[in-house]
């Protein structure tokens, strides 16, 4: 009788720490099922600012470079620029308005989370690019024509304006 | 244990050779810094032909002309907060404010004036020497700028900036434009308008836009170190001032008629 008893408990303790095992150690084995990130394919352009792989390893070092390039040297029109990325990344709904590029799920955002990487940028940059059009430099905003073409004229030279102009013809 | 004041011939000698050897280490010296600036300099140089980074060959400022400025316009205000996209955003004891229309009466004469203050871009500017992380900077050209990636919302600047030309935003923004990353936490003001001006002068700034929009063209931009610039030549011909000139900030806005 003791002796069955004590065999009862040995089966419990057993049994409850293999639960609590599993239990804990779950991340462990099911870590597979960790959803992967899905990255949305990119809305404009062939190919992107610097080949495919590197910018997937190494877009903050390119993206930092050029903000200090940018706002301490005044460089303007140079490839990495974070207005670029917008521009070409951000989706469009269905009903054709922009969707911001730091939404649940959108192209700045599914990495991150999976990567857990937080990033501030889109609390001061626009997430989306329409407001693009207010700069004066793309074709359908709505400065006065005369004014539009001024800038264009003087913008044709610079290699912004000729990406911008790529960007906007091919869509 | 006493000090000999006197010091014999032999001291002399070895005090000869001691200063003459600290002098040569002090040329030595010297001549390595002014090279090392040097190859800085030319390293800048080629940086700015290659890359199109600023220079310090011009320097941006602003004429602002009072006799055509007048009370009650705020047209340069108007056009600065469009481009910026400055909303209504916060309380009015917070708004940003990147230009301020000033009404000045001298009690005396009686004479009124309106002006418009914003930074004033001053060659030794309070706001950089203050700045604990280096983020409120002058750029090569004269514009004086918060790099706000650098900025951390101390507000020190805001304190020595004897214009009261920056503002601290308290608020989460929205909509922000693409030409004018701005957010929470952050110091800003004035940056004479650097997305258009890089890209070409001819752009100017918004406010001075705005104003010869009105027809008043009170606020006249460009280079301050071309004696030839529309700016130098009608500075020259019609006579301008800095506001409180007695700080000697060398400031890059100058203003006729105050
Ligand atoms: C507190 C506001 C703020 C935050 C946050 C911020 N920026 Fe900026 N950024 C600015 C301002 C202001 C400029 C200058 C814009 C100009 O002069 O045209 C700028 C310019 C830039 C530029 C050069 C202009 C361009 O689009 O090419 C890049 C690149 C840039 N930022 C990248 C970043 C990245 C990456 C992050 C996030 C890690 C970031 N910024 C976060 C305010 C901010
Ligand atoms: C001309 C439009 C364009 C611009 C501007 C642009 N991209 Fe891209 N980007 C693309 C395209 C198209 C692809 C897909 C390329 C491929 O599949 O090989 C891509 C791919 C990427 C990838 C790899 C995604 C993956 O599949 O793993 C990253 C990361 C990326 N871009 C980041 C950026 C960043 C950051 C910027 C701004 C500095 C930027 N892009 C600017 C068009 C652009
Ligand atoms: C292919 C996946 C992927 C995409 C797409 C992607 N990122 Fe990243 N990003 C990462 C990873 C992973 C890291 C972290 C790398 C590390 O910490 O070493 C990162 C880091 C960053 C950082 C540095 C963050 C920090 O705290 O230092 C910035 C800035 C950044 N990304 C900006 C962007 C922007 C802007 C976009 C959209 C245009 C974007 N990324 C799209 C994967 C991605």
């Amino acid at each position: 009788m003791l002796r069955s008893l004590a065999t009862v408990t040995h089966r419990t303790i057993v049994s409850v720490l293999c639960a609590v095992m599993l239990i804990t150690t779950a991340g462990f084995w099911f870590a597979g099922a960790v959803a992967q990130p899905v990255i949305v394919p990119a809305f404009k352009g062939e190919q992107c600012v610097a080949d495919t792989n590197l910018m997937r390893s190494d877009h903050m070092k390119l993206l930092d470079h050029q903000r200090d390039d940018t706002v301490i040297d005044g460089v303007r029109g140079a490839p990495y620029s974070l207005i670029g990325c917008v521009d070409c990344h951000a989706q469009r709904s269905d009903s054709g308005a922009a969707i911001r590029v730091d939404a649940e799920g959108q192209f700045c955002q599914s990495c991150h989370a999976y990567a857990a990487v937080k990033i501030d940028c889109f609390s001061c940059h626009a997430a989306v690019p329409e407001q693009a059009r207010q700069i004066g430099l793309l074709p359908d905003n709505p400065m006065p024509h005369a004014e539009i073409n001024r800038v264009m004229s003087l913008l044709k030279s610079t290699d912004y304006h000729a990406k911008e102009q790529q960007f906007f013809t091919t869509n | 244990m006493q000090k000999n004041n006197s010091s014999s011939p032999q001291t002399d000698k070895s005090l000869l050779a001691r200063r003459r050897f600290l002098r040569n280490l002090g040329l030595l010296g010297a001549t390595a810094v002014s090279s090392f600036t040097l190859l800085e300099v030319k390293a800048r140089e080629q940086k700015a032909n290659t890359t199109g980074a600023v220079t310090a060959e011009k320097r941006w400022g602003l004429l602002i002309d009072t006799s055509k400025c007048s009370s009650g316009c705020d047209a340069c205000v108007r056009g600065c907060n469009e481009e910026h996209g400055i909303e209504n955003e916060g309380n009015d004891a917070t708004r940003a404010q990147w230009i301020r229309k000033i009404d000045l009466k001298d009690k005396l004469t009686g004479s009124e004036s309106s002006v418009p203050v914003m930074c004033q871009h001053c060659d030794s500017a309070p706001c950089v020497d203050v700045c604990p992380t280096g983020a409120s900077f002058k750029r090569a050209d004269g514009i004086v700028l918060v790099n706000k990636h650098t900025c951390i919302g101390c507000r020190y600047c805001m304190m020595a900036c004897p214009y009261k030309a920056r503002s601290f935003i308290h608020e989460t923004l929205t909509n922000q434009k693409p030409a004018a990353p701005r957010g929470k936490g952050t110091v800003e003001s004035c940056t004479l308008c650097v997305h258009r001006v890089d890209r070409s002068e001819d752009l100017q700034p918004a406010c001075a836009v705005a104003c010869t929009d009105e027809a008043h063209s009170a606020i006249l931009f460009g280079d301050l170190n071309d004696p030839q610039s529309k700016l130098a030549t009608k500075m020259k011909e019609i006579g301008a001032s800095q506001v409180r000139a007695d700080l000697q900030l060398n400031t890059g806005v100058r203003y006729h008629g105050l």
